[in-house]
């Protein structure tokens, strides 16, 4: 039975991979792109097939046949230079069965309604083979044993994420609006990277099981670990002062909006800090900052989707603000009741997003509401007033990161013009073009 | 440049500009009722060439196709050679036959610059095609050799010109600075939605109520920070703000630190109102029709304009600070290069062809004097694209057009029915909207016995109506949008079910209100956490269902309510019995008196030319569409019932004309209602292929039996019609019966995934004004506008003037609207429907924020054939120039060419194109028509357009005329 289990765990992960590459290889390799009957049955076989293996696996681990697996699963080393080796290893555990369960049906709905959405679009074969990629990236996340496969499987979401936002990529704005999160998903990246190392270095093994140790780690180590992990989990997560991605990522098709910042991959920071709890839990410090950041995105955000007149701008921060109450609920220990409430938003949302082009036949139904002045505003107008204007702005996040990293760009527009330059000097080819 | 008529009386340039950008905006209001309209209709006073291209200059738009969609027609035939020939002699004139070469005419060096891709625009592409011996000009190496040699020695050709520069944007993109539109565009999308937002935001732009220019002022006085790119503004903010200076001060002084003055300023004010067009025309439009939003601010273009010009200013500066340009604008635009000479590359590409054309040999073109060539260049330079995508044009509604007048001529030679179609034969009658979509519909319903007799009449049906359905906040009117209802009419609940309406209607508003709050909290803090818990589980299965299987979760949800809660019965308050009964809101009168029923009960039958011989049952058929997540739903309601449903318009209708005074009134006119005659109204869903009948338990029962036989040949004829349509959409299976095309239609419009419930008005392309009589039985591909019209009752052409008022500026709005949509998605229409983003319930955008997109959508017009309406009038050629005479916007329409008018003569049947000015005679080519036995014969061999043919069982009498095919022979051809 363990056998069973545990073949099933890794059928988990590769079956989306395993379509997505058939796909790939095929656009690739073929003489021409697979149609879209093939693309949507060989990447719908894969999700489903990790649905499958998925109930197989919650069947295993809730003792349905047999005795109940739990632990780490092993597959060997994954790489091996002399004595270090990355292990390549699966847990099964309470989070970890949940988180995949719930990626693997939801990501399968997503593909039945991209199906229908996205027939005869030019991009069709991108979409569901980032799909695949997605889907091996959430199950990575959900199911790793350890920091280095969890790290593959963030940098998968990470990388079909910002593809996603640039999907139209024949504008501007979505390829300036993908740039802009996947610059931000490599700063949490950085923090993750670090972090991988550092845990490796001070716990001597980057295995989820090992975590525990962390209880025996100096303050200052364990509190420098923690910050690492919620710096990545704020920039994936879109928390202050990362927010300013979040709002840009819905370029995409709509499923894709949904799939994304309205149920997965928003919440995939809060993922780790679930897995990292052990090394969260002893530094107090970092706790207390991760409370502090959740608390004032939520804020933040609900104050912003007061202004927001877009219907998907306004739910990408509506979902922002749950998201910090979640990163909050997480830091103050109670990781039970953020996963519920990760997984039951993730579900509202998802609904929600997709059915977001249908607001303006909603408000024919219910009517239009009359404005009613908040409290705020008949105590203090003026103050609403610059409430107002700062949600409008919201708070010119990114204005403020660039203005930070403003030396960086000037150094970059000196290149480009050298460039410009040369390419006005050189002639290409001989033929003055 | 444009459309200056009514601008030259304005003596101060930024007035006139602003002006002159208002006609140019997109007319669209809001999103909530989409109305097609000719998308440029301020350049509807010139002809059509004219008025498409200048204003597809004024907005950076395509006029036309592009060469290479026209070329491609040409090679899948829907352009014929001999058509492009034609046009190209039509457009030269005498100057065709003159030689270019001493062995190319005029006319063949356009033919060949129109139908061969001799101008490459990647010259560095081209000359990697042909080094590996891929392109057209490896064919034939030595010339290719001599083109290139014979360039090279000179003279070269004219390059095209760059883009044009109209602002320093324009200047700074070509020299590679940063675009000051992008931090311009952000700030200003963001306040503008902010202001004009109808309700979809909790809170309200504070102080909004000033105007756009105040508020944005008020907002930043209370310390708003601005923008990065445009740093500087918020001073210039405040000091607008504390000055309370007015939007023309604050343009002119934009202006003057910007140094634009003089003559410039008004191409530069146009072009900047233009910039952002989606947004400036809603501003625009709402300031023309502040009824549009009535809670709204005072929305103002030039307020628009000033708070514009303030952000781009700053952004200018800094954009041209960090490029280390100068920001005057004389300064800055004398900086920009000419444009590029034309590559060698791309010079003998083209002389290749026209040197293969005219037949000379490689040695003859190394040996072309300078001068021939210099003419050579200048020739293909006069033939500029836009000429050769005009002449296409052309021919491309030419070839059409004769395939459509050679049908008519062909179907109007076979010998006519012994008894007319309103014969005393006739078993049900059926009245639908002139809608081309409902062209199908009519031909199943005729193919299934010859007493079924359709008519075809604007789908408001006379009645002009402000209506109140049961559920309905407010009236809207239902009726074309050029007209205002004088009357106003609400459904309501018969007495017997007055106490379960009262019920049920405060059930429904605590449900609203309840679903309305929690739609409201669920993106709250405290409301979100509290619903994830509560309804998150819920929502999430009742998602999974809908998008699983989408019909079956609609049908159980209709189910359960109608189980639950059954709508009560309703009537409508048609009857004005007492003659000062007002409505209370508007004070209009609350229904129509008897005179007025009678009058417009009389003058609809005349119309359609429905005056004797009914058949016991005559069902009146509105038309709407259902269809979810789609914001642009309402563009596929009825156009003539102003974007809305007009099923009640067809149910107040057959409410008036079954009432016994007011037959008694249409009697004395001469129109004899028999008591034996019932009139049922009912609403034809266009998404789902549904049906819905209205008041039939008023229905006399001794009529049961006739209403049983209309009701199956309709069950019948919307399955085929379900059919028909599932052929064009290709995720619909073509060889399925008619039972399973209507279960995927339903499931389409059930779909909250679908993109394409139906394809609206797509590959409308033809009205026919004329008797039903000679055109039953001819296949027209759901392209034709069918209007019911009987020249033979209308001796003083009051009829026709009536129904060219209505039809004219509707069908060609209609088709316009498709036109422009569909030669420029990205700029007249709103492209992909995919990332369409829902903005203060007034528009979508794309994405997170952009440009509010107007127009159609992708999704609806790919299909579509651009073509001007081909409008074919069953009138003599005077007749028709009498009625354009008495009707300036059919004239307009008319005789500047915006739709092809053809007159078929009402008792020769001889064919008259308006062309030039005049009416030309067209001599039809005659013509074998297909014969099949039923349409599905015809159109289900093909996902593709399909040629008339004549469908033998919906001709009148059973028998086609000698000579007609029966279809298979001319299957290759379809198919080809």
């Amino acid at each position: 039975m363990t056998d069973l289990t545990a073949a099933a765990l890794v059928l988990t992960v590769l079956l989306p991979a395993a379509s997505a590459l058939v796909v790939g290889a095929w656009v690739l390799l073929g003489d021409e792109r697979p149609s879209e009957r093939v693309t949507r049955n060989v990447i719908g076989a894969g999700l489903a097939g990790s649905l499958l293996a998925g109930l197989v696996v919650l069947a295993g681990f809730s003792g349905l046949a047999g005795a109940p697996v739990h632990g780490d699963v092993s597959y060997g080393d994954w790489l091996r230079i002399g004595d270090f080796y990355i292990p390549a290893v699966l847990r099964l555990d309470g989070i970890s069965v949940t988180l995949s369960l719930f990626c693997a049906s939801l990501t399968p709905l997503v593909a039945r309604f991209s199906r229908t959405y996205l027939h005869k679009e030019p991009g069709f074969v991108r979409f569901f083979t980032l799909l695949g990629l997605f889907a091996t990236g959430t199950q990575l996340v959900a199911l790793a044993g350890a920091l280095e496969l969890f790290f593959a499987g963030w940098e998968l979401i990470g990388i079909s994420s910002a593809f996603f936002i640039g999907f139209f990529h024949e504008r501007d704005e979505p390829v300036r609006s993908s740039v802009r999160a996947f610059a931000t998903y490599r700063l949490a990246d950085a923090g993750l990277l670090i972090a991988t190392v550092a845990t490796f270095e001070l716990l001597g093994s980057a295995r989820f099981s090992a975590f525990q140790g962390a209880a025996d780690l100096p303050p200052s180590e364990a509190t420098f670990l923690a910050l690492l992990f919620l710096l990545s989990a704020m920039g994936k997560s879109a928390q202050l002062p990362f927010s300013g991605w979040l709002p840009r990522a819905m370029e995409g098709p709509t499923p894709s909006s949904a799939l994304f910042y309205g149920a997965v991959s928003i919440h995939a920071g809060l993922f780790l800090l679930l897995r990292a709890w052990p090394i969260l839990e002893p530094s107090l410090a970092a706790r207390a900052v991760g409370v502090a950041v959740g608390l004032v995105t939520a804020v933040y955000a609900a104050a912003v989707v007061r202004v927001h007149t877009d219907a998907k701008g306004a739910l990408a921060h509506a979902t922002l603000a749950q998201v910090g109450l979640i990163l909050a609920e997480i830091c103050l220990g109670w990781t039970t009741l953020a996963l519920a409430h990760l997984v039951c938003h993730a579900l509202l949302r998802l609904g929600q997003y997709l059915r977001a082009p249908n607001t303006i036949h909603d408000t024919h139904r219910f009517g239009h509401a009359a404005h009613a002045p908040s409290r705020l505003e008949r105590w203090s107008p003026r103050l609403a007033a610059r409430l107002y204007a700062a949600a409008l702005h919201r708070l010119r996040l990114d204005d403020r990161i660039d203005a930070a990293f403003g030396p960086v760009l000037a150094a970059a527009r000196r290149l480009d013009r050298a460039d410009r330059w040369l390419r006005r000097t050189a002639t290409f080819d001989g033929e003055p073009s | 440049m444009t459309g200056a008529r009514q601008h030259e009386g304005i003596a101060d340039p930024i007035a006139r500009a602003v002006d002159r950008a208002a006609g140019v905006l997109p007319g669209q209001g809001p999103i909530g009722v989409f109305v097609h309209h000719n998308t440029l209709h301020a350049f509807q006073h010139m002809p059509f060439h004219q008025g498409v291209q200048a204003g597809a200059a004024a907005l950076g738009a395509r006029p036309y196709l592009t060469l290479r969609e026209f070329r491609a027609a040409l090679q899948a035939g829907r352009v014929a050679d001999a058509d492009v020939r034609h046009e190209v002699a039509r457009t030269l004139g005498a100057d065709a036959d003159g030689p270019v070469l001493p062995s190319l005419t005029r006319a063949a060096l356009w033919h060949t610059l129109l139908t061969e891709a001799c101008e490459p625009d990647d010259a560095a592409g081209l000359a990697f095609t042909i080094r590996i011996g891929a392109a057209d000009e490896s064919r034939d190496e030595p010339r290719w050799r001599a083109c290139l040699s014979r360039v090279a020695r000179g003279p070269a050709p004219r390059p095209p010109a760059g883009p044009p520069l109209r602002r320093h944007r324009d200047a700074l993109v070509v020299l590679g600075a940063g675009d000051p539109d992008v931090p311009v565009h952000a700030e200003l999308i963001r306040l503008g939605s902010g202001f004009l937002d109808q309700g979809q935001a909790r809170a309200v732009m504070p102080r909004r109520d000033l105007g756009f220019l105040r508020a944005v002022a008020a907002m930043y006085a209370d310390g708003a920070s601005a923008p990065r790119a445009c740093r500087g503004v918020d001073a210039d903010l405040r000091q607008v703000h504390a000055q309370g200076l007015d939007a023309a001060t604050v343009i002119r002084e934009s202006l003057l630190a910007l140094s634009v003055g003089g003559d410039e300023i008004e191409p530069f004010l146009f072009a900047t109102t233009l910039a952002l067009p989606g947004w400036a025309g809603m501003f625009s439009r709402l300031e023309r029709h502040p009824a549009d939003h009535p809670d709204g601010p005072p929305a103002s273009l030039v307020d628009f304009v000033a708070v514009r010009l303030l952000l781009e200013r700053r952004a200018i500066e800094r954009a041209c600070r960090e490029a280390r340009l100068p920001s005057p604008w004389p300064v800055l635009r004398a900086l920009v290069p000419p444009p590029a000479p034309v590559p060698h590359v791309a010079a003998a590409a083209l002389l290749w062809h026209v040197s293969r054309a005219a037949g000379l040999t490689p040695d003859e073109v190394t040996a072309l004097p300078d001068d021939t060539l210099a003419t050579l260049w200048r020739e293909c330079g006069a033939c500029s694209d836009v000429r050769r995508r005009q002449v296409f044009q052309d021919a491309y509604e030419r070839t059409y057009r004769r395939t459509i007048l050679d049908a008519l001529a062909a179907r109007r030679a076979l010998p006519p029915a012994p008894d007319a179609a309103s014969s005393p034969g006739a078993r049900v009658q059926f009245v639908f909207c002139i809608d081309e979509r409902e062209e199908s519909i009519r031909r199943a319903i005729e193919e299934q016995h010859p007493g079924y007799v359709t008519y075809g009449v604007a789908g408001f049906f006379g009645v002009a109506i402000d209506y109140q359905g049961l559920y309905d906040r407010e009236p809207t009117a239902h009726c074309p949008v050029v007209v205002t209802p004088g009357h106003e009419v609400h459904e309501r609940p018969i007495y017997t079910e007055l106490g379960w309406h009262r019920t049920r209607d405060r059930a429904r508003q605590a449900w609203l209100w309840w679903e309305r709050r929690a739609l409201d909290a669920s993106r709250t803090l405290r409301g979100g956490a509290g619903l994830s818990f509560l309804w998150g589980p819920v929502s999430a299965a009742r998602t999974a269902a809908r998008v699983v299987a989408p019909r079956s979760a609609m049908r159980v949800t209709g189910q359960v309510k109608a189980a639950l809660a059954p709508r009560p019965s309703t009537r409508l308050s048609s009857l004005r019995a007492d003659t000062d009964a007002v409505a209370p809101s508007s004070g209009k009168p609350m229904g129509f008196s008897l005179e007025e029923s009678v009058d417009r009960v009389a003058t609809t039958l005349t119309n359609i030319g429905l005056v004797r011989h009914f058949a016991p049952i005559v069902v009146i058929l509105g038309h709407g569409s259902t269809s979810l997540n789609n914001p642009h739903e309402s563009a596929h309601d009825c156009g003539a019932c102003g974007g809305r449903r007009g099923g009640a318009n067809a149910r107040l209708f057959a409410d008036m004309a079954n009432r016994p005074d007011v037959r008694a009134g249409v009697r004395q006119r001469g129109i004899d209602i028999p008591p034996t005659t019932w009139f049922v109204g009912a609403l034809h869903d266009t998404a789902d292929d549904g049906v819905t009948y209205f008041d039939l338990d008023a229905l006399p029962t001794r009529l049961a039996t006739a209403f049983d036989e209309a009701s199956t040949v309709l069950e019948r004829a919307r399955r085929e019609n379900a059919l028909e349509r599932s052929r064009r959409f290709d995720d619909a299976p073509v060889d399925g019966t008619p039972d399973e095309a209507l279960a995927h239609v339903e499931a389409r419009a059930a779909h909250l995934a679908q993109p394409r419930p139906e394809y609206g008005h797509c590959t409308n392309a033809i009205a026919i004004v004329g008797r039903r009589e000679l055109t039953r039985g001819l296949h027209f591909d759901r392209r034709a506008f069918l209007v019911s019209y009987d020249p033979t009752q209308d001796g003083d052409h009051r009829v026709l003037e009536r129904i060219l008022a209505a039809v004219g500026p509707v069908g060609a709005g209609i088709s316009l609207e498709y036109y422009f949509s569909s030669v420029d998605n990205e700029r007249f229409g709103c492209g992909t429907k995919l990332p369409h983003n829902v903005t203060g319930l007034i528009g979508v955008m794309d994405g997170h924020q952009s440009d509010l997109r107007t127009g159609l959508p992708r999704q609806m017009v790919e299909l579509h054939e651009p073509m001007r309406l081909l409008l074919v009038v069953d009138a003599a050629p005077d007749a028709l120039l009498t009625v354009a005479g008495r009707q300036a916007e059919v004239a307009e329409l008319v005789t500047k060419h915006w739709v092809q008018l053809v007159s078929m003569h009402p008792s020769t049947g001889a064919l008259a194109v308006f062309e030039d000015g005049r009416f030309v005679p067209y001599a039809p080519e005659p013509t074998l028509l297909p014969v099949v036995e039923r349409s599905r014969d015809w159109h289900m061999r093909t996902r593709d357009f399909v040629p008339p043919a004549l469908v033998r069982s919906a001709l009148p009498e059973r028998v086609v005329g000698f000579g007609h095919h029966p279809a298979p022979v001319l299957a290759e051809q379809v198919t080809a």
